[in-house]
């Protein structure tokens, strides 16, 4: 199974379907980022034959872009808007990752969505998680999607 | 009179994307109603009526699939034909929802190009 692949595949569904804005992959990432500033993370769990996480990191400018085209409106600060669209945004890339899981005979559950975000924050990772993150870069800048998880056999 | 849709989402940015999406797609309704979940639609429908509903299934407090069940033993509003708009393809789920009495689905991502096939239909 080529994750990064899958995670390229479900995000450029999400940003060509409805977002509308260019998002580039790059290579998948070899270290793990777990402390953040002034950003927001849009997470989502999973469980199942699999069980782990989603989460795509976003600097605030890129957070705001994304809900400006998103809505189809100019968006100068983080609010609720912008918690909820990076919370969708997740929602509909791990909704493009189910499918890819459920093609190799995986069936996962997900979870409803959630966004934190602040001026200074950490993040955890699952305990002995594989972990496979992708960069994309979008114009205001670039923002990670990461995939962990755990029981695949 | 005008005709009346209720979209229910537990996400304030997917209703304004649904919303902006019938109009994209040039299905004007008069009125547009919104819902954060299936109670709340319940008690919206107790209330108002609609013509057509369009219906996330992952949700808080009550999701789409129980909401369905809900709505299917109320007599008052049982006919109103429902789409679910849904990152959830899976088939187990999708047969779930129509043999509750679903129309049809659409699959998030969507354009509006796929909301006016699906809605085209029904109206």
């Amino acid at each position: 199974m080529d994750f990064a692949q899958a995670i390229i595949e479900a995000t450029s569904d999400v940003f060509n379907t409805m977002v509308m804005l260019e998002a580039a992959p790059g290579m998948q990432a070899t270290e793990k980022t777990t402390a953040f500033n002034d950003a927001i993370s849009g997470i989502l769990g999973f469980s199942g034959d699999i069980k782990g996480m989603l989460r795509i990191n976003c600097p605030n400018q890129v957070a705001m872009a994304i809900t400006g085209s998103l809505l189809g409106m100019e968006v100068e600060e983080i609010d609720d808007d912008v918690r909820d669209a990076i919370g969708e945004i997740a929602n509909m890339i791990a909704g493009g990752l189910k499918i890819y899981f459920t093609r190799h005979n995986h069936i996962i559950e997900l979870s409803i969505p959630t966004a934190i975000g602040g001026q200074s924050y950490t993040v955890h990772s699952l305990a002995n998680a594989e972990w496979v993150a992708v960069p994309f870069t979008l114009a205001a800048g670039v923002m990670v999607v990461e995939l962990q998880f755990v029981g695949l056999k | 009179m005008g005709k009346k849709v209720l979209i229910i989402d537990d996400s304030s940015t997917m209703r304004k994307i649904v919303t902006r999406s019938l109009r994209q797609a040039g299905l004007d309704f008069d009125t547009i109603l919104e819902a954060g979940d299936g109670q709340e639609a319940l008690q919206l429908l107790a209330k108002e009526s609609v013509d057509i509903i369009l219906s996330d299934i992952n949700m808080p407090n009550m999701d789409g699939i129980e909401f369905l069940r809900q709505k299917s033993a109320n007599a008052a509003i049982k006919s109103i034909p429902v789409v679910m708009i849904t990152t959830e393809a899976g088939a187990d789920i999708l047969a779930e929802a129509k043999s509750l009495g679903a129309k049809g689905s659409i699959k998030k991502p969507f354009t509006p190009e796929q909301v006016s096939e699906v809605l085209g239909g029904l109206m």
